[in-house]
């Protein structure tokens, strides 16, 4: 479900580009200025509601989100362990592990960033649903076109691409662990080297994918100078811009 | 004089295989050519010297008497090419959007794209999947789109690289009618293809590789019998259309 585009007939599919990524550009600065627990709740409220807007089919984000829960342990993690301040739980060190001290103040911070890193892909789950990769590249051109010496088509191209790609490459990865699977890939207790038997032939298949759709693209006059988007920002939008803005200015009025 | 000649055309691989040897191929305009061989054979390098996206180490293309380095992108307007797993290519994230790549490229105007876009979808039948993702649609519907995505930039050649692969009966079926109306409508097709039982019938010329070399070239009625000696198939039936 993550960065795959889903056509909808919603208000955040039809808002206008432009103010789409400034309500993101906005969302995401609430995001990194939220420290208290109400802030993330009011956060958590917005992009909740924006998901529901926008007809993401939950069940499957939710499952989708497993892969990113790993990520988000580990940050959880790193930061209980180093938060410092006063210990709540000490573990003394052995000759195998250094000693190990969880602090009040590890946990607020571990807990904070999780909070962090889930708003955010809440925000970008939200964006690439209800952008198409298309939208965005001629949203990247129009914010880049007044910046001297960037080359705004190429810089807009290569983000799309990349757009194209990670589903490409998502889908693949979830095709190869399933053959695998299929071949009791699981049976093997080395982790490094299950790693290692989907790391690679994915690189591969990457590049060869990327290869084709050059090929693909070049066929078709693929040039940096293509037909402009046409952008049209009706009331609705900048209400949304507002909506956020106005989170982002409650958060920072009462910090 | 043939609209697309293939002179002398050599390709070499860095690791130092010929894909091509000495191929040269006259295609007059509106002529309707099936390029048969078995896997290898160079039928896909061959199409990608045709449209300008591989150099040939030996020799040149011409259209209309002119080469095609010349001017790259007019001729790839002009030579439109239908890749083998063609879905697997899409750009765009929508229907609407993957035919309306092309125009976009030749930097048509946005009223302008909007037309072509509902002209293309309007002839391959798919204007009513226009919002839908491109993978969401059936592997004839898929190829369908790709069709129109070339179509969206009005070529007069059109070819297309085993456009049957991974098709089941109906959508080749799809496929082939859109063929058949395109060559009716005066464009000139290059099809490549070992699965000749499916298109055969509307051909009105035969070519054969083999081992990156042309071993046949002629009328289907001629060359039939000789096929099974370069790995192709001799089909019973001539079309799968009814």
């Amino acid at each position: 479900m993550f960065f795959h585009y889903i056509y909808k007939d919603t208000v955040l599919h039809k808002m206008d580009g432009r103010l789409k990524v400034l309500s993101l550009a906005v969302v995401s600065l609430a995001v990194g200025v939220a420290s208290e627990v109400w802030h993330y709740g009011v956060l958590f409220c917005l992009l909740g509601v924006a998901l529901g807007i926008a007809r993401v089919p939950i069940r499957a984000w939710l499952r989708d989100m497993r892969f990113f829960a790993v990520i988000i342990v580990v940050v959880m993690g790193v930061n209980v362990l180093t938060g410092g301040g006063d210990p709540l739980v000490s573990l003394p060190g052995g000759s195998w592990f250094p000693a190990v001290e969880i602090s009040g103040v590890g946990v607020i911070m571990g807990l904070r960033f999780a909070g962090r890193l889930l708003l955010v892909l809440m925000a970008c789950s939200v964006m690439t649903a209800t952008t198409s990769p298309m939208m965005f590249r001629d949203v990247v051109e129009w914010y880049l076109r007044p910046a001297p010496v960037v080359r705004e088509g190429k810089a807009a191209m290569m983000i799309t691409l990349v757009f194209v790609l990670i589903p490409v490459i998502l889908d693949s990865y979830t095709e190869m662990r399933q053959a695998q699977r299929s071949r009791g890939v699981e049976l093997r207790r080395n982790p490094l080297k299950r790693l290692f038997f989907i790391v690679f032939p994915l690189f591969g298949r990457t590049l060869r994918r990327a290869d084709e759709i050059v090929y693909a693209m070049e066929a078709r006059c693929y040039s940096e100078e293509r037909t402009r988007g046409v952008f049209k920002a009706g009331k609705r939008d900048w209400g949304i811009v507002g909506v956020c803005l106005g989170v982002f200015g409650f958060i920072c009025l009462i910090h | 004089m043939p609209v697309l000649e293939a002179k002398s055309i050599t390709h070499i691989f860095p690791d130092g295989t010929a894909a091509l040897e000495g191929i040269s191929l006259r295609i007059q305009d509106g002529e309707f050519v099936v390029i048969a061989g078995a896997n290898g054979s160079g039928k896909t390098v061959f199409l990608r010297h045709l449209n300008g996206l591989l150099t040939p180490t030996k020799g040149e293309v011409l259209l209309d008497g002119e080469p095609i380095a010349k001017n790259i992108s007019a001729a790839r307007r002009r030579i439109g090419l239908i890749f083998q797993n063609s879905e697997s290519q899409f750009v765009g994230q929508t229907v609407a959007e993957e035919v309306a790549f092309g125009p976009e490229n030749l930097r048509a105007p946005r009223a302008e794209v909007e037309r072509i876009v509902r002209e293309c979808l309007e002839d391959v039948e798919l204007e009513s999947f226009r919002t839908q993702s491109p993978h969401a649609l059936s592997g004839g519907q898929q190829r369908k789109l790709a069709i129109a995505g070339v179509l969206a930039m009005k070529p007069d050649i059109i070819m297309f690289d085993e456009p049957f692969t991974a098709l089941d009966y109906p959508g080749v079926v799809q496929v082939l009618q859109q063929l058949v109306r395109l060559h009716q409508r005066g464009h000139t097709i290059i099809l490549a293809t070992h699965e000749l039982e499916k298109v055969l019938a509307h051909a009105q010329r035969l070519v054969v590789f083999h081992k990156g070399k042309v071993a046949e070239d002629s009328t289907p009625e001629e060359v039939l019998e000789r096929v099974e000696n370069y790995g192709v198939h001799r089909p019973c039936i001539m079309t799968w259309l009814k």
